[in-house]
């Protein structure tokens, strides 16, 4: 029995692509520099995005609620016997983000491995890559993200 | 710059992570729901991991002043943080050279637990 099963490898190489419906805004970027307690000044005018804000926002997303809460765009994997936890991030900052940015987010399902704990669990590791541009296509953030799987 | 250990603290307490939700539109349960804790064995609100993504750059900006870029930051995640924790993030720098500084990060969390390890920055410096 494996937790990669063909159903999932099949979906490697999904996109899904998030545009905003409006601009960052002043606000946005003044709220997250509050909420975090960050001392930038040009933070706090909302002149310039904390460089992790659009990794961090569900904002570009415009989707509903689920049943935990969460507004933000998932895979909804089916692995069964498993819980997930998160694994991390690495972003790679290409070019500052302003208040009139509009974000596009392309996130793509970049890949799944399956490997065992040192307690012996099997976990499936699954990779996923968020582009972020702005209005005119520049690149403005790279964000590999890292869930995995482990069986109960 | 000094050859040891760079550090800022941040204590988490539950408006903060409130703030926080609202600032990121993400309303997860975890992060709030005393309900939805208890139904899953978890006593406090669990801080959204995502945040010290942000406490890291904060903590780079401030070592390394407003000039400074982070043009990299990586990080894993090891254990959970609960609302009201005190979190310390750490760096040692690893290369330094003219414009350009790297970094090994963690954070701590109490009785010296490990939130997020491995964890690395790089930055281009004025």
């Amino acid at each position: 029995m494996t937790l990669l099963t063909e159903e999932l490898a099949a979906r490697i190489g999904e996109e899904r692509v998030y545009t905003a419906p409006e601009a960052l805004g002043r606000a946005a970027i003044r709220y997250f520099a509050l909420a975090t307690g960050d001392t930038d000044p040009a933070h706090l005018a909302g002149d310039v995005a904390p460089p992790t804000l659009i990794c961090e926002t569900n904002q570009y997303a415009g989707l509903p609620r689920d049943d935990d809460g969460y507004a933000g765009h998932g895979w909804h994997l089916d692995v069964p016997g498993t819980r997930l936890v998160r694994g991390g991030n690495s972003y790679r900052f290409e070019r500052p983000v302003g208040p009139a940015d509009v974000i596009t987010a392309r996130w793509k399902l970049a890949g799944m491995t399956e490997r065992v704990t040192g307690g012996g669990k099997r976990m499936l590791v699954v990779t996923s890559v968020a582009t972020y541009t702005d209005q005119s296509n520049r690149i403005l953030a790279v964000n590999e993200e890292t869930l995995i799987y482990v069986e109960r | 710059m000094s050859n040891g250990d760079l550090t800022r603290e941040w204590t988490i307490g539950l408006p903060d992570m409130i703030a926080y939700a609202g600032a990121t539109w993400d309303w997860h349960r975890l992060h709030y729901d005393t309900d939805y804790l208890r139904e899953r064995g978890l006593e406090k609100p669990v801080v959204d991991g995502q945040v010290f993504g942000a406490y890291l750059a904060i903590a780079l900006r401030e070592w390394f002043g407003p000039d400074a870029v982070i043009i990299g930051l990586s990080f894993r995640f090891k254990s959970l943080v609960f609302a009201g924790e005190t979190i310390r993030c750490v760096g040692t720098v690893t290369r330094e050279e003219p414009g350009r500084v790297e970094l090994d990060l963690r954070v701590e969390a109490g009785g010296g637990r490990i939130a997020v390890a491995p964890a690395s920055a790089t930055l281009t410096l004025p």
